[in-house]
C-alpha cells in the first residue's frame, strides 16, 4: 500500500508530463475500444443480417444442400406442415417457416426477365425478417388469399423497375413444373419492396408458398428455416434437432453467411492491425516517459540502493508508476469509448451503403466486456512491461556512479 | 598509517581495512583514489575524516559504506569479510547496519519528512506499529515533529540536513557514514546536528565515520583521520 502511494506521487511528480502520458494511454485504449465496438457492432449486424435471412437454422431432405435436383422439388420436404408444428412447440423457436425456392421467367406482356422466387408463409415470414425487408410501396402479401382475384407478389425494387410494373400492376409468372413441364401464373404486384442488396432487389419475387406450389404442381417445401429468439441458442438447437431429425439435413445460418466471414475477416484483419499498433504507440510513450523519469532520478535510485533498496525493488517501484499510468489511462479510455458508444445511440449518424448494397445503416459501437477486459488488460501489461525495459539498467548502475549523478 | 585506538579485545572492529587500495580508470588515465589503507573503527568511536578535495576521502566513505569494494586488499565489516559477499547480501547489510548521511542531503522529494525518515524502517519491515513509534520518538529527538509532513522542498537546509540524519539513524545502525553533514549550516544548526550524533552515538555505540572540512565538527570528534592523496597520513 506504502508502495502504491509513492508510486502515485512520483506520477504527480511531474504533472504535465504525467497528464499527457495518461491521455495517450486513454486516447489509445478508447481509439481501440471504438474501433473494435465498431467491428463488433458490425459483425453483429451482419451476423443478424444474414440470419433473418436464411433463419437460424434451415432443414431440408437428406442430400438438399450437396447435390443439385433433377427436376423441381424433386429434393422437397412433403411433410412440412407437421415439422413446422412439431418445431414450433420448443420454446427457444421463434417460428418455423416452410419456403419453395424456385425459378422462372416473369413478364409484363411486353418483355420479360429472369427471377428468383420464394414462395413464403406469409403469416411468419414478414415478422421475421423485420428491417431487412423494407416495403417502399404497396403493402405486405395477405395472409388469406382473396377468392377469384390474382395470387399477389412483391417485387425487387429494381425488377419492378424493369417490368414497368407497380402496385397493382398483372404480371405473368412462368416455371418448370415437377413433371417438367411450363406453367404459366397469371399474378398481381401487390408490393414493391428492398433488401438492400441490388443483385437481390434486380431478381427476388416473394409470393405464398401456395401460389408457388400451384405454379411448380407440388405440395411440397425446399426448406424450412428455423428462427430462434436467440441466436447464441443456434449450435445447441441445432445439436438438439439432429438428434430428433436424423433423416434430415441442416445447415446453420453461418453456412451461408458468406459476406459476413468475409467482411469478419477483413475486419479482424484491419482492426486488429490499428489496434495492435495503437497499443505499442502507447507503449512507447509510457516507455519514453518513464525513460526520462529514470534518468532524471538517477541520483535518488542511487540514495535509495545506498540505503538497501534492492535493484529487483528499485525496478517494481517503476512497474508501480507504469500500472498507476496504465490503469488511470485505461478507466479514461473506458469512459471515452463508453461515452462515444451513448454519443452515438442518441446521435443516430448514418454510414453510407457498404460495397454492394444500396443502404446506409446508423453508425453505432457495441460495448462488450471481453473487449473492454481484454483491451485494457493489453494496455496495462504493456505499460509494465515498458516500464521494465527503461528502468533495468538503470536499477543496477553500480551505486557509486548514480550518486555521482548530476 | 594511524595508531589504532581504543581496541576492545572482546568484540571485532566494525570497521578494519586491511590494505585496501582502489583505482579508477578516467579516459585513458588510471587514478589512484586509495593506496594501501589500514584503518581500524570500534563500536562507539567518531572518527573525523578530513583532507582535500581530489584526496580520495569520498572513495574511503563508499569503501566503508559498501557502495563500492576495493581492487585489493580486505574489508572486513563487524567481522565480516565482505570479499565473497553477493551485491544482494551487501544491499542487506547496509540495509540493517550502515547509515547514510548525504552531502547533497538526498531527500526523496516526493516523500514528507516522517516519510523519508521512515523509509529505512520499511526496507528492513519493520510492522507499522512499530515504525511509526520509532519515527515519531526520532522527530521528536531532532526537533522536526512540527514539519512531520512538510516535503523537503518545503523545509530549510538545516532541517533538510536534521531529515537526512534522522533518516541514517533511525533504524539505529552500527555505522554511520557521513558526507560533510555541517557543511553550509550556521554555527547553531551545526552544533545541534552534532551533539545529536554524538547523543545517539553514545545510546546506541553507533560508530560514526564523518569526513570533514568544517573544524566545528572535527573538533568534537574522539579521532582524527587525515587523507592525502589516497593515503592516510
Amino acid at each position: 500500500m506504502k508502495w502504491l502511494i509513492f508510486a502515485c506521487k512520483n506520477v504527480l511528480r511531474n504533472r504535465r508530463r504525467a497528464a499527457i502520458t495518461v491521455l495517450i494511454a486513454a486516447v489509445g485504449t478508447g481509439a481501440v475500444l471504438i474501433g473494435g465496438g465498431f467491428a463488433l457492432y458490425t459483425f453483429q449486424s451482419l451476423q443478424e443480417m444474414s440470419a433473418r435471412d436464411t433463419g437460424h437454422i434451415v432443414i431440408a431432405q437428406r442430400n438438399f444442400f450437396t447435390q443439385e435436383e433433377d427436376t423441381p422439388m424433386a429434393l422437397g420436404l412433403s411433410d412440412y406442415a407437421a415439422l413446422k408444428n412439431r418445431l414450433e412447440r420448443d420454446p427457444r423457436i421463434r417460428s418455423a417457416l416452410p419456403r419453395v425456392q424456385f425459378t422462372g421467367l416473369i413478364s409484363n406482356g411486353d418483355k420479360s426477365t429472369v427471377f428468383f422466387g420464394t414462395g413464403v408463409d406469409p403469416r411468419g415470414e414478414f415478422a421475421v425478417k423485420g428491417p431487412f425487408l423494407k416495403i417502399l410501396s404497396g403493402a405486405i402479401l395477405s395472409v388469406k388469399a382473396q377468392p377469384g382475384a390474382d395470387p399477389e407478389v412483391l417485387l425487387g425494387k429494381d425488377l419492378a423497375r424493369q417490368l414497368k410494373a407497380q402496385v397493382g400492376s398483372s404480371l405473368t409468372l412462368l416455371s418448370t413444373t415437377t413433371e417438367n413441364g411450363l406453367n404459366a401464373q397469371d399474378v398481381r404486384v401487390r408490393g414493391i419492396f428492398t433488401v438492400g442488396v441490388p443483385e437481390v432487389d434486380k431478381r427476388l419475387v416473394l409470393t405464398s408458398l401456395d401460389t408457388a406450389q400451384k405454379l411448380l404442381l407440388t405440395d411440397k417445401a425446399s426448406t424450412v428455416s428455423v428462427y430462434l429468439w436467440d441466436t447464441e441458442l443456434t449450435g445447441a438447437v441445432r445439436s438438439d434437432l439432429e438428434k430428433q431429425l436424423p433423416a434430415l439435413d441442416l445447415q446453420s445460418w453461418w453456412e451461408q453467411a458468406y459476406y459476413y466471414f468475409a467482411v469478419r475477416s477483413l475486419y479482424q484483419r484491419i482492426f486488429g492491425l490499428l489496434g495492435v499498433v495503437i497499443i505499442l504507440m502507447v507503449a512507447f510513450a509510457v516507455w519514453n516517459t518513464l525513460a526520462m523519469t529514470v534518468v532524471e532520478r538517477t541520483r535518488e535510485i542511487g540514495t535509495l540502493r545506498a540505503m538497501g533498496t534492492l535493484p529487483a525493488q528499485v525496478v517494481r517501484n517503476f512497474l508501480l508508476e507504469a500500472a498507476v499510468i496504465g490503469v488511470s489511462g485505461t478507466l479514461l479510455g473506458m469512459l471515452l469509448a463508453g461515452g462515444t458508444t451513448i454519443f452515438l445511440a442518441l446521435a443516430n449518424i448514418q454510414m453510407p451503403p457498404p460495397p454492394g448494397q444500396s443502404e446506409g445503416y446508423p453508425l453505432s459501437i457495441n460495448a462488450s466486456v471481453e473487449l473492454y477486459a481484454a483491451t485494457s488488460l493489453a494496455v496495462v501489461i504493456l505499460c509494465i512491461a515498458a516500464a521494465w525495459f527503461a528502468s533495468r539498467s538503470a536499477a543496477r548502475k553500480p551505486i557509486v556512479e548514480a550518486l555521482a549523478h548530476v | 598509517m594511524n595508531a589504532v585506538v581504543n581496541v576492545a579485545p572482546t568484540s571485532p572492529a566494525i570497521v578494519q581495512l586491511e590494505g585496501a587500495s582502489k583505482t579508477y580508470r578516467l579516459g585513458e588515465n588510471r587514478v589512484v583514489a586509495l593506496r594501501n589503507i589500514h584503518l581500524q573503527l570500534h563500536g562507539g568511536e567518531f572518527a573525523a575524516l578530513k583532507g582535500p578535495s581530489g584526496s580520495g576521502k569520498t572513495t574511503l566513505l563508499n569503501l566503508c559504506g559498501l557502495l563500492d569494494t576495493p581492487d585489493a586488499g580486505r574489508y572486513l565489516i563487524d567481522g565480516q569479510d565482505t570479499a565473497a559477499l553477493s551485491q544482494q547480501q551487501l544491499a542487506l547489510l547496509r540495509r540493517q547496519h550502515i547509515g547514510f548521511v548525504f552531502q547533497g542531503f538526498n531527500l526523496v522529494p516526493v516523500m514528507t519528512t516522517s516519510e523519508n525518515v521512515e523509509y529505512p524502517l520499511l526496507l528492513t519491515g519493520l510492522p507499522k506499529a512499530q515504525r511509526k513509534t520509532r519515527v515519531e520518538a526520532m522527530l521528536e529527538r531532532v526537533g522536526l515533529a512540527a514539519v512531520a509532513r512538510h516535503r523537503p522542498d518545503q523545509l530549510s537546509g538545516g532541517q533538510r540536513q536534521r531529515v537526512a540524519v534522522a533518516r541514517a539513524l533511525v533504524k539505529e545502525p552500527k555505522l554511520v557514514i557521513a558526507d560533510e553533514p555541517t557543511a553550509n549550516l550556521d554555527t547553531d544548526t551545526a552544533r545541534h546536528i552534532i551533539d545529536l550524533m554524538h547523543e545517539l552515538g553514545r545510546t546506541h555505540r553507533t560508530t560514526f565515520l564523518i569526513a570533514t572540512h568544517d573544524e566545528r565538527m572535527a573538533a568534537r570528534c574522539d579521532r582524527s583521520l587525515t587523507i592525502f592523496d589516497g593515503a592516510l597520513q
